[in-house]
């Protein structure tokens, strides 16, 4: 213990929302961690937001409610949050700070990390080579997620990204070595909350799962920690306990927005849309925190959901995280309404890491041919849908009416799946193949001939297409 | 010239072919329509059976999922109430550990090595907020010094708080072999 966390400050100046300025400190520095007693003995937490010669302005976690100035003693840990870390996060549910939500005792560690943490030294990464498998059958075969990789699910309101995330997050496997999921909620409503609980309670009691739910009500603030609190144990548990974690968060446009929210207070200058001028470096130092490193076992995989305001991508949130994250799985309004779940649009989505970790000696021999084959066909498709609204299916060519065959094989067989439905890759890219076979073989040109012949190709598929 | 009166017999001759072949083709058809109702039957039959069929599989399926839904609910609610009571026991057993080190702490107030416990605290408390700092005897023990804006606790429950705080990991020890 510091002595500076021994010297409880006493003189507060004035009680403003959630925040305390605290009169004659010295040596205070910015986001630094704060202990708050009040009179009654009730214990609370705050972190400085900002610091000027002897007033440090300190934003209270748990909110100033009932706090009597008169009564307010203030003791500064003289440095940011840090946290236990190690394996008894796994099976927890806690708050976005950490504390339990489980009626457990607080989670305990042999060690402590700062939350803040610090990026991967660029020489020590590792390349990404291996996959991580989803169990989302579209996702796996056609923006596969790579160990160590960054990739972001871009969606907007109404459309079924928490599912999906809660889905990976309950299903996802690396090839049978340690595994485990931190799933980071924030700003999620209670009904959400309670969502992720439910789906996610299988991975949680066989101890793989660490929960962090920040919800609406909570204070700004401790949305800001609670990405920095689940990639520090991420770390922790990937590079020192040796296995490959997977780390989800949603949503990040809730923390931009209280990043915004902050920034405000602290009085700095607005960049575009009010958001502050680092977004991009804040966002850098968040998503930058995956990877593997040299000669260390285990690996952080970072899956962040944001919504895109209005369906916006050029919004700063997905524009920024487009900048920094290594691809992107977009989500659609209009194959949602065709009943399609996951909507997955395959056309904008792209994971940049996938020849790393998929194809021949990673997943399987085809994976790569038959996902390119899936997506040219499917541009194609849209092209021919487009012409048909302009001159009418009639007007088509036989082959470019196998197309429109093609595109509803590829929506109902190969990307629809319950959302409670692991379906593991091989299933998916027969799913593909078969979506595949509903057009000429003269059409699959991506596909080597033996691969053509080993599943049947025809030159004149059957019109009906199996499903 | 009068017309001969009609052979009927040689026309009933005449026509018996016809008669005949008109009865043959009835018979020819109606047989025909009886096997295609026959035929039509059968299919209905068959298909309704296979509709049934398939409504009984798809009813049976269905069922099974159902099932298999209610067993995983089930088995999920029976995890989250055992896990919750585990939880629940470490919780009373880390709050019951520090109920008794604050007990045990307390404790050393009623012994000699109390005052020089005190004194050392104090030096401590003059230490951190200056020697014009206004020290005092806490309640439970220990002491609470004060300077304008500042304070320290050094009561004997705040230094077993604080000595348990920073014990982290150790405390799992309650629970796990």
């Amino acid at each position: 213990m510091s002595p500076s966390d021994e010297i409880e400050y006493t003189k507060v100046r004035e009680l403003r929302g959630p925040l305390v300025v605290v009169e004659g400190v010295a040596g205070i520095g910015w986001d630094e961690y704060v202990r708050i007693t009040l009179a009654s003995g009730e214990r609370r937490h705050g972190v400085v937001l900002d610091a000027d010669r002897d007033l440090a302005v300190v934003q209270v976690l748990e909110g100033t409610a009932g706090m009597d100035p008169e009564g307010v003693w203030a003791a500064f840990s003289g440095s940011p949050l840090r946290v236990p870390v190690g394996t008894d996060w796994l099976g927890r549910v806690c708050n976005g700070r950490g504390g339990p939500l489980d009626g457990g005792p607080p989670v305990f560690g042999s060690d402590t990390a700062e939350v803040g943490g610090a990026p991967i030294n660029p020489v020590r990464r590792e390349p990404p080579s291996e996959p991580v498998l989803t169990g989302v059958g579209a996702v796996d075969a056609l923006t596969t997620l790579v160990r160590g990789q960054k990739l972001p699910v871009f969606s907007v309101a109404g459309l079924p990204h928490l599912e999906l995330a809660a889905q990976i997050a309950a299903q996802a496997t690396a090839a049978g070595e340690p595994f485990s999921v931190v799933f980071a909620g924030m700003g999620l409503t209670h009904a959400d909350a309670s969502f992720v609980r439910d789906a996610l309670e299988e991975r949680s009691a066989a101890g793989e799962l660490v929960l962090l739910l920040n919800t609406a009500d909570d204070p700004v603030i401790e949305r800001i920690l609670t990405p920095r609190i689940a990639l520090t144990v991420a770390e922790h548990l990937a590079f020192t306990e040796a296995r490959h974690v997977l780390v989800v968060m949603t949503d990040m446009t809730t923390y931009a927005e209280a990043l915004r929210e902050v920034s405000a207070a602290r009085g700095e200058i607005p960049a575009r849309r009010a958001y502050p001028g680092y977004l991009y470096s804040d966002l850098a130092s968040l998503y930058e925190r995956c990877g593997r490193i040299r000669g260390r076992p285990g690996s952080v995989t970072v899956l962040p959901v944001l919504t895109m305001p209005a369906g916006d991508i050029t919004h700063p949130v997905p524009d920024l995280t487009g900048y920094i994250t290594e691809g992107q799985i977009v989500l659609s309004a209009e194959t949602h309404a065709r009943g399609v779940y996951p909507p997955l649009d395959a056309l904008s989505s792209l994971s940049r890491l996938m020849r790393k970790g998929a194809g021949p000696g990673r997943t399987r021999d085809d994976h790569l041919d038959v996902a390119a084959q899936l997506l040219a066909a499917l541009a194609r498709a849209r092209q021919v849908r487009d012409l048909a609204d302009l001159v009418g299916q009639a007007a088509l060519s036989p082959t470019d009416r196998r197309y429109l065959d093609y595109e509803d094989a590829f929506l109902r067989d190969f990307a629809d799946q319950r959302s409670d439905e692991p379906r593991d890759l091989d299933t998916s890219l027969e799913r593909g193949w078969r979506a595949l076979l509903t057009l000429p073989r003269s059409q699959l040109s991506m596909l080597p001939a033996h691969l053509l012949d080993a599943h049947g190709a025809k030159d004149t598929p059957d019109k009906e297409v199996s499903s | 010239m009068k017309t001969p009166a009609p052979d009927f017999q040689t026309t009933d001759d005449a026509l018996s072919p016809v008669r005949t072949e008109l009865l043959r083709a009835a018979h020819a058809d109606a047989e025909a329509t009886l096997a295609r109702a026959e035929r039509e039957a059968a299919q209905l039959v068959h298909q309704a059976r296979a509709e049934a069929r398939a409504v009984v599989g798809e009813a049976r399926r269905q069922g099974e999922a159902d099932g298999a839904d209610a067993a995983r609910d089930l088995l999920v609610q029976a995890r989250r109430h055992a896990r919750s009571h585990t939880l629940a026991a470490r919780r009373e057993t880390y709050e019951e550990l520090r109920r008794e080190a604050a007990k045990r702490v307390g404790g050393v107030r009623g012994t000699d090595r109390y005052a020089a416990v005190r004194e050392r605290l104090e030096r401590r408390a003059r230490l951190l907020l200056g020697p014009g700092a206004e020290v005092s005897e806490h309640t439970d023990g220990g002491v609470v010094a004060r300077a304008p804006g500042r304070r320290v606790d050094l009561s004997l429950t705040a230094l077993a708080d604080r000595a348990l705080d920073r014990m982290g990991a150790e405390v799992r020890s309650l629970w796990e072999p």
